[in-house]
């Protein structure tokens, strides 16, 4: 397998870089509804590209158009530049896990490891060297003479790794491959898959609704929803910069208040309340498709406000409605702006005085909050 | 939303795309079903089918008297027909003699006029040895029969190539010499009260095997795990050990000198034998007996599917026991209730070997009159209409069964 | 288990009465089959209990009467040709229906399991009057047929309910590792639907095994089967050699009866 540069950041904007080319793809099973609208996405070469979406959002169904099991019912995809709607799985050489891994049962662990080999005209001692090998890559030499029946979770997660890898396919597709996971496993096979991800220089498509997940994991993430790709970025991006309210209420915890734009000024959008409190926010690119606004702004970023903060700070106070105390820190539930419920995270030892109905003054930095559509 | 032209556009592509696209996988599927149905249609369906064809064919009076046929279409059905008419049945008649299918028709038509059969013979016999007419006067000399406007009018009646007879004769109904329909004589009306019969026997057997199934299928779901399996044991055995086995087995215990007698005579419960075997009594136990694991499993399936925490929740709540069973459980075991009585009561419908050999003569259900119209009477006719009205009563149950609960739901052990 | 830690004296009282009817109920349902046994080993020709004396006789007379040993041949013959023909066909059918893109699923599937619930006289006299315009009555062939058409939905049913726990993505992942259509069904789903297809062809051979209404009007003297020949001998005078026939049925009954119980149980491991 040749080696790729995997610590370069690619964007895919050259099309020959683009190992998958998703082209105006759409699917839909009753002929009426869409479950995938208008998909237009590019995976780049040695990329780790996940889909992240709540269920029902139509990232699994673009992983099985992409793995050959679902036919898009219009639109293109091309692999390698070539388009591939009508090849069959077996055709496309992609390696795939599956969510609850589709060990075969009655199949030992090397068999199963061994079972891509036997069509690609490996046998004998060279399947076995491959079989070890990929095995071994995953830490389970040891266990290849076990049925799948007899192993752990976290073990036949490993062996379908190992059996998708085991081709040298240059693009892996997994579907919620950790989802059955507890959350300790979970977090280091997060690591190991992207070890290997990057070792091996394969281009990984990983579909989950785990956002945590997402974040640790990929080089960049499509965000699903209702059928569309909402926002494509970095982890850092699509955390500090969501582009609309879908996807700043999906990603970690958000606040989103109605409001209206009033002007601009020095790059910041000036804002109205629905209590007419008039606030400065980061301008997101407003597409004009949703006359409804919304400024975000997430709970760690809200601060008492205080005589020690420097100038232009967002200012606006409201009545605490709820307070939990987190370990670290307390949250706040805050009623402002006439009525509407802004969350805070403040550390614990800066909560003094303040009760449940009493009157609290909050702040955040403009660059902090962000000006949605939605 | 704004319904623009391309928007429209598109959907109808998309929906004709789906479609096509659906296309090969169905085809697929489909031809992978398709040997068992093209074999089911030849081997099930179609006997099934001529089973119908066969309760309402009347072949006999258009083959062998077709000449008399031609000549009565003009006939005024009153009263005694012309010369005509006789010169033509003597004509066919004498073929009939010829090729032997006088006895054929003469059956067919004995059906609806008493008698018919022998007049018929004789009748070919005379009509061979003559040559040329009058006819009418000899035949009028065979017997009254010859002269009644009756005669005519069934024989004109069953030109036709498809008869009601049968299946009037199995609602114990008739055509009026009117063209109407009236009830037979009450002493050839027999036939409703043997669906009346199966109809009320299978009932019995249905309402025994819940009285007798739900408690079982109760005690299944508490009992610890070990007890409850021997239990399953106990019901499923008797569900896989064929059904002559069992039948035998009841034969063996009803008989007077049988099992059942000599317990009874020994505990001096009896001192003479009780008649047991070829008696209702006999015939809706060992009924009971066989059918009673279709009834308890669905009722078990279902009642294994209620969490126990209902009950307790029920309790907490301040139900007794008693009204905890009847507002909580009960009502929730009732799709189980409704597919096990249903199937006993489809699968009683049809009881054949049972009646035909612990049942006495007033215990035969249709499926035994069948039998005996087509090994012992040789009547087809009426033998295919029997099963026409048993195959629509089990069809109808069967179709709401299909309503309430579906072919896919139906499980073995 | 029998009973909530919280129950009353009286919901205890009335417990105690239901379990005791259950076990009544099933002592009433296992106690005749075996009534048979002990007949068919006694020295008399009569049917009390106890038993005076025990002896082999009747047995003798099944195995060495040629009538009863020729019935048993042909049952045995009939239910092996149907259980192949059966599973074949039933399985096959199974696999398309499981699929999601099946058409018409509710019309076939009533139409297939439609055998089961229809009146095996009906059955029977429509394939007596329909098999005889094409010289099937009075033929093995025939027979074979109708038994058949009668075993299928056992299979569909039992090969159906292990496909709706075979996980689809098995296939999906022989397909991605590289497998063609067939080489997929051959190598990964038939290994895992097995135990549903032998539980299905164990239902094929028992119902074609004990089938006699069918039988009675599709054979003739030389076809004629275990189950005819003993109903015969029912109607005509109840005799001990049909006890040691109806025991040898009910042994069979129990192998079969144990296979499946195996089956199922290493299934469900």
């Amino acid at each position: 397998m040749n080696a790729m540069s995997t610590d370069t950041f690619t964007t895919a904007s050259s099309s020959q870089d683009a190992l998958v080319r998703f082209s105006q793809v759409k699917k839909s099973y009753d002929g009426i509804h869409y479950v995938v609208k208008d998909l237009n996405l590019d995976v780049a070469k040695g990329e780790f590209l996940t889909m992240l979406g709540p269920s029902g959002s139509g990232k699994t169904t673009t992983l099985m158009m992409l793995g050959g099991f679902e036919r898009p019912t219009l639109g293109h995809i091309l692999l390698n530049g070539n388009p591939v709607e009508r090849l069959p799985p077996e055709k496309r050489n992609i390696g795939f896990v599956f969510q609850n891994y589709a060990l075969f049962p009655h199949m030992t662990v090397a068999e199963n490891v061994a079972f891509p080999l036997r069509y690609r005209g490996i046998k004998g001692t060279a399947a076995r060297e491959k079989v070890a090998r990929a095995l071994g890559r995953v830490g389970l030499e040891a266990l290849g003479d076990r049925r799948p029946a007899q192993l752990s979770g976290g073990q036949q997660q490993r062996v379908a790794l190992a059996r998708a890898l085991v081709f040298e396919p240059s693009l892996v597709l997994m579907d919620e491959p950790l989802g059955a996971l507890d959350k300790q496993l979970r977090e280091r096979m997060q690591i190991e898959i992207k070890q290997l991800q990057t070792s091996l220089g394969i281009t990984m498509v990983y579909v989950t609704h785990d956002q945590s997940e997402a974040l640790t994991m990929s080089d960049r993430i499509a965000v699903f929803h209702d059928g569309r790709i909402q926002q494509l970025a970095d982890p850092k991006t699509l955390y500090n910069a969501p582009e609309n309210r879908f996807v700043a209420g999906f990603i970690g915890e958000n606040n989103t208040m109605n409001c209206t734009l009033v002007g601009r000024e020095k790059g910041l959008a000036v804002v109205r309340m629905a209590d007419g409190t008039v606030l400065k926010a980061a301008d997101a690119p407003l597409t004009g498709g949703s006359a409804a606004l919304s400024l975000s702004v997430r709970p760690e970023n809200i601060r008492l406000a205080g005589n020690d903060l420097p100038p232009a700070q967002n200012l606006f106070s409201g009545q605490v409605t709820d307070m939990f105390f987190l370990g670290d820190h307390m949250r706040l539930s805050v009623a402002a702006f006439g009525g509407q419920i802004v969350t805070a995270r403040i550390p614990v030892a800066q909560v003094q005085g303040i009760a449940v109905g009493g009157t609290v003054h909050l702040a955040c930095l403009p660059s902090d909050c962000r000006l949605l559509e939605g | 939303m704004a319904l623009s032209e391309p928007v429209d556009l598109e959907r109808i592509r998309t929906f004709v795309a789906v479609r096509r696209a659906a296309r090969p996988a169905r085809r697929a599927a489909l031809s992978l079903a398709l040997p068992l149905v093209v074999f089911l249609v030849l081997t099930f369906v179609a006997p099934i089918l001529y089973l119908l064809v066969t309760a309402v064919d009347n072949p006999e009076t258009r083959s062998v008297l077709p000449r008399t046929l031609g000549a009565l279409e003009t006939w005024d059905g009153a009263s005694t027909p012309d010369e005509a008419v006789f010169a033509a049945l003597a004509a066919d008649l004498k073929q009939a003699k010829a090729d032997s299918t006088a006895a054929l028709v003469g059956k067919r038509l004995n059906y609806e006029i008493p008698g018919m059969r022998s007049k018929m013979l004789a009748a070919s016999r005379m009509a061979a040895g003559l040559e040329a007419g009058p006819f009418r006067e000899r035949f009028l000399e065979q017997g009254d029969i010859w002269a009644a406007p009756e005669t005519w009018s069934v024989i004109r009646r069953n030109g036709a190539g498809l008869t009601p007879y049968y299946l009037l004769t199995a609602l114990d109904l008739k055509q009026a010499p009117s063209g109407g329909l009236e009830g037979v004589a009450p002493d050839q009306a027999i036939f409703l009260s043997v669906l009346g019969r199966t109809l009320l026997v299978a009932g019995i057997v249905t309402g025994l095997t819940l009285i007798l199934g739900y408690p079982v299928a109760y005690v299944l779901t508490i009992a610890p795990k070990t007890i409850a399996a021997v239990m399953m044991l106990m019901v499923l055995l008797p569900l896989w050990t064929s059904l002559l086995v069992r039948t035998t087995a009841w034969v063996v215990l009803l008989q007077s000198d049988g099992v059942i007698n000599s317990v009874l005579m020994a505990l001096h419960l009896t001192t003479e034998k009780v008649q047991l075997i070829f008696t209702r009594i006999g015939t809706v136990t060992a009924m009971t007996h066989i059918q009673l694991p279709f009834t308890i499993l669905p009722i078990y399936s279902v009642m294994r599917s209620i969490q126990p925490t209902q009950l307790r929740a029920a309790r907490s709540l301040g139900s007794g026991p008693t009204s905890a069973f009847w507002r909580i459980y009960a009502p929730q075991t009732l799709p189980g209730v409704v597919a096990g009585c249903l199937m006993t009561f489809i699968l009683s419908l049809g009881y054949y070997i049972t009646p035909a050999l612990v049942g006495g003569p007033q215990d035969q259900m249709v499926s035994n009159f069948i039998s005996v119209y087509i090994n012992r009477d040789l009547n087809w006719g009426l033998a295919a209409a029997l099963g026409v009205v048993l195959l629509l009563v089990t069809l109808a149950i069967y179709g709401l069964f299909l309503r309430l609960v579906g072919a896919d739901k139906i499980k073995l052990g | 288990m029998w009973l909530p830690s919280y129950a009353t004296p009286s919901e205890r009282l009335s417990r105690t009465l239901v379990v005791a009817f259950a076990v009544a109920v099933l002592l009433f349902l296992i106690a005749p089959l075996f009534i048979i046994v002990p007949l068919s080993f006694s020295k008399d020709p009569f049917f009390t209990l106890p038993v005076r004396e025990y002896s082999l006789r009747w047995y003798e007379d099944l195995f060495g009467n040629p009538r009863w040993f020729e019935a048993m041949m042909n049952s045995a013959i009939a239910a092996v040709l149907t259980t192949i023909l059966a599973t074949t066909l039933g399985t096959l059918a199974a696999l398309g229906i499981a699929r999601p893109d099946f058409p018409y699923r509710r019309v076939i599937m009533a139409l297939l399991i439609s055998p089961m619930i229809v009146p095996i006289v009906i059955v029977a006299v429509g394939s007596y009057l329909f098999f005889g315009e094409f010289g099937l009555t009075n033929t093995r062939a025939g027979l074979v047929l109708a038994h058949t058409a009668l075993a299928t939905p056992f299979v569909v049913i039992t090969v159906t309910a292990t496909l709706s726990t075979y996980d689809t993505n098995l296939t999906r992942a022989a397909h991605s590792l590289g497998a063609s259509g067939l080489s997929a069904f051959f190598r990964v789903t038939l290994p895992n639907i097995l135990p549903g297809m032998i539980s299905g062809a164990i239902f094929a051979f028992a119902t074609s095994f004990d089938e006699v209404v069918v039988a009675l009007f599709l054979t003739a003297a030389e076809q004629r089967t275990l189950p005819v020949q003993m109903f015969s001998g029912i109607r005509d005078q109840i005799n001990p050699t049909i006890m040691a026939a109806a025991t040898l049925l009910l042994a069979l009954s129990i192998l079969l009866f144990a296979a499946l119980a195996l089956l199922t149980r290493k299934r469900a491991r």
